[in-house]
């Protein structure tokens, strides 16, 4: 530990003395542990319905409802940061063994992860995005740098119980930053495109209509479990619910497994907010709800794809790997005597 | 012949308690024959456990918290076993042995059906990050142990608190050092699977919280004012610490880590 000289302000000697360390890692563990008793990220109202006027307002009013976004949790990590580099700066000079060495290393490697979560926190930059099989989307509207997006097919492997075993998008990112990309991406291996990643999130059927009793005849898209709006005036709404192993029994009607060996489409026809009639349909076929007639065009899948921009994690990362290598160097003859240090 | 095998172990080690009360009360030699016996027994009875487990899933029992405490379990005896060819006494066989029968109730409460691995599990981070919990959280465990010794025999003249502290150290840098890589290989996996490599999900900040608290044990070791009995009090704390983040927080506190 570093003692305190008489000539130094006597608060950097208070800040970086191992008992402000030791209490300020203990400050923090108590305050973060208390994040984890209020449930994060909902609505004031709902804390001012569970936990009652006084102390919903509480709170609400201390952001303890986005505990580690606080402005105060964040300004005691800024502190934690700021003691880790005075310490660090002190104890520059007395680094000459391998074991102090490691430890300064080890200390800066945590100011280094903070400033690179800090750097990402403010430039990072994600968007959820569906495309159906296909499709091609361009990424400038969600905020990203000009590219295009294409699925050109998603799979779904399945273990012989149906349990899903892996979802696979065939995507490819075209002029983006001069460049193109090609990948399978699957859950675990996002598609990488400097620092651009995107992810494997989601997934749905989305099927086609024609709606036929119109003059000019409309293509419907609507997902699986969807709802089109037909009329607004009239409120009249469509729902959809895809059966890609459609079967019934005396009971009722249901998909015997998830692919698509028996495809159908169950449409309702709402009217402000009244079932009025429903029908099953295979492709092909054409089925009369109130006024209108449908046909089933088709169907595909389509991939919920999670798009990230976040400048900062590589400082993280380098960040993981000092304090890895400090802490090798502090204690690896602790650890293995005799060998090595 | 996975839960007969389960029912063993944990017959074994209830009377590793009954031999080490035996012990205290009329310490013989023989007596403490029969707990290594007997702890070696269940260390064996233990890893067959999990043998069958492997065999009948067909891949790394990293699955779900079931088999994370039988794995846990084992480890934490091996490392005891370890410990005891240097620290040979009645209270500790006691200590790890009441640990271990807790552990092992609770493992036998949890849901145990055997289940192909979802997709977010399917990567090479899975085994990275669990080997490294298992170890890291058996070096608390035993940390733990000897730290209530210390604090049992903290007022009496022979007892040699130097030696247990000394162990006590050395688990703990091992402990953290080991935490620190699974910290950092969850928020590498987080990132590869959920493009967030820190979201203050529950398990992620009570694992966080638990690495704090080792640190200041660490700090506390070299204060003046905090050594000894207070950073034994630490060990201690930590390892309640860690069962919670193990199992308070996958029952109380929901998050992405929803394994159970
Ligand atoms: C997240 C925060 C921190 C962590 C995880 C941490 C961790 C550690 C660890 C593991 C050690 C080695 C202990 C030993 O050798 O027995 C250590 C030592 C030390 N820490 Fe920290 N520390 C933290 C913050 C700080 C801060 C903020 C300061 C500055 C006041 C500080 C000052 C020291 C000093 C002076 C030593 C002794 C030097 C040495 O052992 O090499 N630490 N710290």
């Amino acid at each position: 530990m570093v003692k305190a000289k008489k000539e130094k302000p006597s608060y950097i000697a208070w800040l970086s003395s191992m008992r402000f360390a030791l209490n300020l890692l203990i400050g923090i563990g108590v305050i973060t542990a208390l994040g984890t008793l209020v449930p994060q990220g909902q609505d004031p109202i709902f804390y001012l319905d569970h936990y009652g006027e006084m102390l919903g307002q509480i709170i609400v009013a201390l952001s303890m409802h986005k505990f580690y976004q606080a402005w105060w949790f964040q300004l005691l990590i800024g502190i934690l940061c700021f003691t880790l580099l005075i310490c660090a700066y002190q104890r520059l000079r007395k680094a000459a063994t391998i074991k102090s060495a490691g430890s300064l290393l080890f200390h800066l490697a945590i100011a280094v992860i903070l400033v690179g979560a800090a750097w990402s926190l403010g430039y990072a930059h994600s968007a959820a995005v569906e495309i159906s099989v296909g499709d091609k989307i361009s990424l400038s509207p969600h905020g990203f740098k000009d590219g295009e997006l294409t699925l050109a097919s998603f799979n779904i492997d399945y273990y012989p119980d149906f349990q899903p075993r892996q979802y696979t998008s065939d995507l490819s990112l075209t002029h983006y930053d001069g460049r193109d990309y090609q990948q399978l991406v699957y859950v675990n291996n996002p598609l990488r495109a400097g620092n651009l990643k995107i992810y494997q999130s989601s997934w749905g059927w989305i099927m086609n209509l024609k709606d036929v009793s119109q003059a000019v005849p409309q293509t419907i898209k609507i997902k699986n479990h969807g709802k089109y709006q037909l009329d607004d005036t009239k409120m009249v709404v469509l729902g959809a619910v895809f059966l890609p192993d459609y079967a019934e029994d005396n009971k009722r009607v249901f998909s015997r497994t998830p692919l698509p060996n028996n495809p159908h489409i169950g449409l309702t026809l709402y009217q402000a907010g009244r079932l009025i009639d429903a029908a099953i349909i295979a492709p092909g076929q054409e089925a009369e709800l109130g006024a209108y007639r449908f046909v089933f065009e088709g169907f595909t899948y389509y991939s919920g794809l999670q798009l990230k921009y976040d400048p900062g994690v590589n400082l993280v990362f380098l960040g993981f790997g000092l304090l890895l290598l400090g802490l090798m160097a502090r204690y690896w003859q602790l650890i293995f005597p005799g060998k090595g240090g | 012949m996975e839960s007969q095998l389960l029912t063993l172990s944990f017959i074994l080690l209830v009377l590793v308690v009954a031999t080490n009360l035996a012990r205290l009360w009329h310490p013989h030699i023989f007596l403490s024959k029969i707990s290594s016996l007997l702890l070696y027994l269940a260390l064996l009875s233990l890893v067959s456990t999990l043998g069958f487990r492997i065999m009948g899933a067909n891949r790394v029992p990293f699955a779900n918290m079931y088999e994370f405490t039988i794995i846990f379990v084992c480890m934490v005896l091996l490392v005891a076993l370890f410990i005891r060819t240097s620290h040979p006494s009645p209270l500790f066989d006691l200590a790890v042995a009441l640990l271990l029968t807790v552990l092992l109730s609770v493992a036998s409460s949890l849901p145990s059906e055997l289940r192909p691995l979802m997709p977010a599990l399917q990567s090479n981070w899975l085994h990275a990050h669990v080997a490294t919990a298992v170890i890291a959280y058996a070096c608390f465990a035993l940390a733990f142990c000897l730290g209530f010794l210390y604090l049992l025999q903290a007022n009496l003249p022979a007892a040699d608190l130097m030696s247990i502290d000394e162990k006590i150290y050395k688990l703990v840098v091992l402990g953290f050092t080991l935490l620190t890589l699974v910290i950092i290989t969850g928020a590498i996996w987080a990132e590869e699977v959920w493009g967030n490599w820190w979201s203050w999900d529950p398990k992620e900040t009570w694992s966080l919280i638990t690495w704090t608290v080792y640190a200041a044990y660490l700090h506390a070791r070299r204060t003046r004012e905090w050594k000894g009995r207070k950073s034994a009090w630490l060990v201690v704390t930590g390892f309640i610490v860690v069962l919670f983040t193990l199992f308070g927080v996958s029952i109380l506190l929901p998050g992405l880590h929803s394994y159970v």
